[in-house]
């Protein structure tokens, strides 16, 4: 009887399941995510395009690609973009895999504080780097005061205090944290069982390493590397600060020169380019690496350790490995303190003062620049960074959330699926400096009855939240993966509907990863330049925007003071975060 | 509404031409279209091997799964209809179920899992306190009200799975595998509570399992499953003394049916090139399968007649009588109760007699032949559950 009257309204029926479907919360909700997702990534990347095809604007493609210009403009800039890529990827592999190495296949002494020093450079702004390498070896090249060395008498190369070689080289002391991650983690599967069932089989140890260690390792190398060169490709900050005062220019220089001298379109054309470039590295390397992404840590230390024996090469691998690690943590950190209490920049002979933390106005100093801690400016700008910390965590950890939800546990439209998860990804592949441009071609001007956003605190929550979104998803995505699918369906049986699970069920399950998740984002904003730079004004500052105006106006002591702050900001989050991942789950601690 | 724990709540269940396919294409049916009907307060297992739709069928029936064909009524209610014009949520079903996982919420207490879902359904405080009281004292677990799930052991988040479930007097009781993570001892105690249980609700019960003596020892009707189809439905009984076919016959009983490829030609049967006697009548010509019950095959010392050369393989004690496993030519496992251990070693060769005549002949596609007997049938409707 069903059956008949179901073949007689073939359209009644279909109507009918497709009223089901759509009435289904979770499809409104998948489009609703979709819907915030095309207004966050898709549309200012479309605003970017549809920007430099607008008449007026069409011509900014022939200067950047075909004209006079051409070479200094881009193609002499994308060369150095490549160059610092490379330089980057080399290095960082290189000392990544050799401390790797170190921590996990020797027993030298300290290794394990060497593990956790290696991990620091990457969780600091990294302009801190540029900054210390800056107070350390700057030269009269440019006017302006010396470095550390030079007032101790010592003259210092322009090619070691300008240019390629201290880009490069701030570039790796990032880094290169990354790429000792991925490696670690790596050789640590490869130890212990892997390689004694390789060695019981009476293969040498050059044919243990070559065919059992080498291809396990492979991957973990190949993906640092190629994440390091993107991040190498598309870092606006250490070439602004250590190679503009040469004319050295990247992309990232470039783009951010045109767009803010009001060159808008030329700009807009060089960010596609650079979106472009490192899209093409990122999606390589995710290949390569099989999905994995950038932010894996060393987790769990499967099975038992052995050891190389070094013999009389312990104590100089040990020095060696001990040198680099002080030399990318300890050492900046203790000159940016120091030179932020000199009284002449970089001039310890000078005497040391407090004044550019606490000290009022005074003409005979730094141009009557008050102390960070007296500058109500700064502390605007501290304020508005950590509220747009906690605003970006707060609203990509809610959206990413839903996003991951709707992925990894609706049963939706398949498509929407698909394009969630494609859009959630994009920014991953956008350098922070493109977004930035891209979200003034988009939000710049007036839409419609909405005003421009340009110069408000809600165009930088915006840009960070879309900037983010892969981080929160990838977090949310493992958070709710501990929240088994039986414990969610005995929620469905007792009627809860879909909010209320994610309330009363899902939120507090995953409460830790989507803690962690948030504090990552957070420290990510606090210490982000390149997204920034372009958006805040100085009616809208944020931290990490004044150091960069600070260094560039040779405010040394300023610059290093405010870096001190946004570090000590970074680093307290991610160890008030480690405290509260125990305290948020007591149900886990009775046990 | 009354909250009672009296019995007499449970429903019929009836299923017609239900469906599901997985994916778009046609041909991946995980249910291939099944009907069946139970009584109120039936207890009803769904049995098969893993892959044969059964889990699915009951997630359907909890409202997890949306048909793609038939129907499911509860009563004279359709909770769900394959052409989507009806799909009643798990909450407007009057259905609870236990997860094989038990799927507590490791954040609620003991007293928190039971109370939360007679919240959501809107009871009172009062209501909820007292029959959270109630159903804790049924499963005798009152003492760990206040403990998190992840402080007792699994014996007693199982009984805390099933005070939830019952709670909130569901009158159809769903359970997927829910004694597969206990051990071998827990199991046949929380087998008797479990029926216990089922008892004192009155609901309709759905058990989905892989294990046959789960189903003997529990259900009043199975549906043993077999590829997304039910191969045969009756009473624990009905499956075991007249298998339709011979899954269903190697799949029930401790040991299960032997069943042996054996050539039917001139009205004699013969089993790996030996004569084993007469064929029954009606018979096709070609290859058939013969069923012996274990009872029936006997070791023998010297080649007498209807004997198959086999290679012992093992023994194993079984209800104070021996189940002796043997092979034949073609690797063809051939049970043999008796009631002392054989001296043989595993690979001696031996000689099994079978007896007279088979208990069931099924043709190539496993089904009987001839037909079920009207002695067959007369026996089956005496089985039929009151």
């Amino acid at each position: 009887m069903t059956a008949t009257s179901a073949q007689r309204r073939p359209l009644a029926q279909g109507l009918a399941r497709a009223g089901t479907l759509a009435r289904r919360p979770v499809v409104l909700l998948a489009a609703g995510t979709l819907l915030v997702l095309v207004i966050l990534v898709v549309a200012p990347l479309l605003g970017l395009v549809s920007t430099t095809l607008m008449a007026g604007n069409r011509d900014a493609w022939g200067d950047v690609f075909t004209s006079r210009m051409s070479a200094n403009l881009l193609w002499r800039p994308l060369g150095n973009s490549l160059l610092m890529g490379a330089a980057t990827a080399v290095l960082s592999t290189l000392i990544g895999g050799f401390l790797a190495w170190v921590v996990v296949m020797t027993r030298i002494p300290g290794r394990g504080f060497i593990a956790v020093l290696a991990t620091i450079p990457f969780a600091l702004p990294s302009f801190a780097l540029a900054l210390a390498w800056d107070s350390i070896f700057r030269n009269d090249l440019i006017g302006g005061s010396a470095g550390i060395l030079g007032n101790l008498g010592l003259m210092v190369p322009d090619w070691i205090a300008w240019g390629p070689v201290p880009v490069a080289l701030t570039l790796t002391a990032h880094y290169f944290s990354l790429s000792f991650m991925l490696i670690a983690a790596a050789l640590a599967a490869v130890n212990g069982d892997l390689m004694e069932a390789a060695e019981m089989t009476g293969a040498s140890r050059v044919a243990v390493a070559r065919d059992i260690a080498l291809p396990v390792v492979a991957p973990a190398v190949m993906s640092g590397a190629l994440l390091a060169f993107a991040e190498g490709v598309s870092n606006f900050v250490s070439p602004a600060l250590l190679g503009l005062p040469v004319r050295f220019h990247t992309l990232s220089t470039r783009l951010y020169g045109a767009i803010s001298t009001g060159d808008v379109s030329r700009g807009y054309v060089l960010s596609l380019v650079l979106i472009v470039v490192a899209a093409m590295v990122m999606l390589t390397a995710t290949r390569v690496t099989g999905g994995r992404r950038s932010f894996e840590t060393i987790t769990g230390k499967g099975g038992r350790r052995r050891s190389v024996p070094l013999g009389p090469w312990a104590w100089p691998i040990a020095g060696l490995a001990w040198a680099v690690v002080v030399a990318t943590t300890i050492v900046p950190a203790v000159v940016l303190v120091a030179s932020s209490l000199t009284r002449r920049t970089n001039d310890f002979a000078s005497g040391l003062t407090l004044h550019y933390w606490i000290g009022g106005s005074d003409p005979a100093m730094a141009q009557g620049q008050r102390g960070i801690l007296a500058n109500p400016q700064i502390l605007q700008a501290t304020w508005n960074t950590v509220l747009l910390g906690v605003c970006v965590a707060l609203g990509a950890g809610f959206l990413g959330l839903l996003i991951s939800y709707v992925i990894t546990r609706s049963r939706g439209p398949k498509p929407l699926l698909g394009a969630m998860s494609l859009i959630s990804y994009v920014p991953f592949l956008i350098p922070g400096i493109a977004f930035g441009a891209a979200f003034i071609a988009q939000f710049g001007a007036p839409i419609g009855p909405l005003p421009s956003l340009y110069g408000t605190f809600a165009i930088l929550v915006l840009a960070g939240i879309a900037a983010t979104i892969p981080f929160a998803v990838r977090s949310s995505t493992a958070a709710l993966s501990q929240v088994s699918r039986d414990v969610e369906e005995s929620a469905v049986m007792a009627g809860a509907g879909l909010m209320l699970r994610l309330r009363s069920i899902i939120a507090p399950l995953a409460a830790r990863g989507l803690l962690t998740g948030g504090v990552l984002v957070f420290v990510q904003m606090v210490r982000d330049l390149s997204l920034v730079v372009l958006l805040a004004t100085p009616a809208m500052p944020v931290l990490a925007v004044l150091t960069y105006q600070y260094s560039s106006e040779n405010f040394t002591q300023l610059a290093n003071a405010v870096t001190v702050i946004i570090a000590v900001i970074s680093v307290s989050a991610t160890l008030l975060s480690r405290r509260a991942e125990g305290a948020a789950q007591p149900w886990n601690e009775k046990a | 509404m009354t909250h009672t724990t009296d019995r007499g709540t449970g429903v019929p269940i009836t299923l017609t031409d239900l469906r599901k396919d997985f994916g778009a294409s046609t041909g991946t049916a995980a249910v291939d279209g099944i009907s069946l009907q139970v009584p109120p307060g039936a207890f009803l297992v769904l049995l098969g091997p893993s892959g044969c739709g059964k889990t699915t069928t009951l997630r359907m029936l909890a409202g997890l799964e949306n048909p793609t064909g038939g129907e499911i009524r509860f009563g004279e209610r359709a909770v769900a209809r394959g052409d989507g014009t009806v799909n009643v949520e798990s909450a407007g079903r009057g259905v609870g179920m236990v997860f094989q996982s038990y799927a507590l919420w490791p954040h609620k207490t003991v007293q928190g899992n039971i109370e939360w879902p007679l919240t959501v359904a809107k009871w009172s405080r009062q209501e909820r306190r007292r029959r959270v009281r109630e159903v804790l004292g049924l499963l005798g677990i009152e003492e760990l009200a206040g403990r998190y799930p992840g402080e007792i052991s699994g014996g007693q988040q199982q009984r805390v799975a099933i005070a939830r479930t019952i709670a909130s007097q569901p009158e159809v009781l769903l359970f997927d595998e829910p004694l597969s993570n206990l051990d071998a001892k827990l199991r046949v105690d929380t087998r008797a509570e479990l029926m216990r249980i089922h008892r004192a609700t009155g609901a309709t019960s759905v058990y989905v399992t892989h294990d046959q003596v789960e189903a003997m020892t529990m259900a009043t009707h199975v549906a043993l499953m077999k590829d997304g189809r039910i191969e045969q439905f009756g009473t624990p009984v009905e499956l075991l003394a007249a298998p339709r076919t011979a899954f269903t016959a190697t799949f029930i009983g401790a040991p299960p049916a032997n069943i042996l490829e054996a050539q039917v030609a001139g009205a004699r049967l013969t089993v790996a090139g030996r004569d084993v006697g007469k064929a029954p009548a009606g018979l096709p010509a070609g290859t058939v399968h013969l069923m012996y019950r274990s009872s029936g095959p006997r070791l023998v010392a010297e080649p007498v007649e209807r004997c198959v050369p086999a290679i012992f393989v093992d023994q194993v004690p079984m209800a104070e009588r021996w189940v002796i496993g043997v092979e034949i030519a073609g690797g063809t496992r051939v049970s043999i109760t008796q009631d002392v251990p054989t001296r043989h070693v595993p690979g001696d060769s031996v000689q099994v007699q079978l007896p007279p005549a088979p208990e069931t002949c099924f043709d190539l596609d496993g089904e009987r032949i001839p037909a079920p007997s009207q002695s067959a049938r007369e026996f089956e409707q005496q089985q039929e559950p009151v």
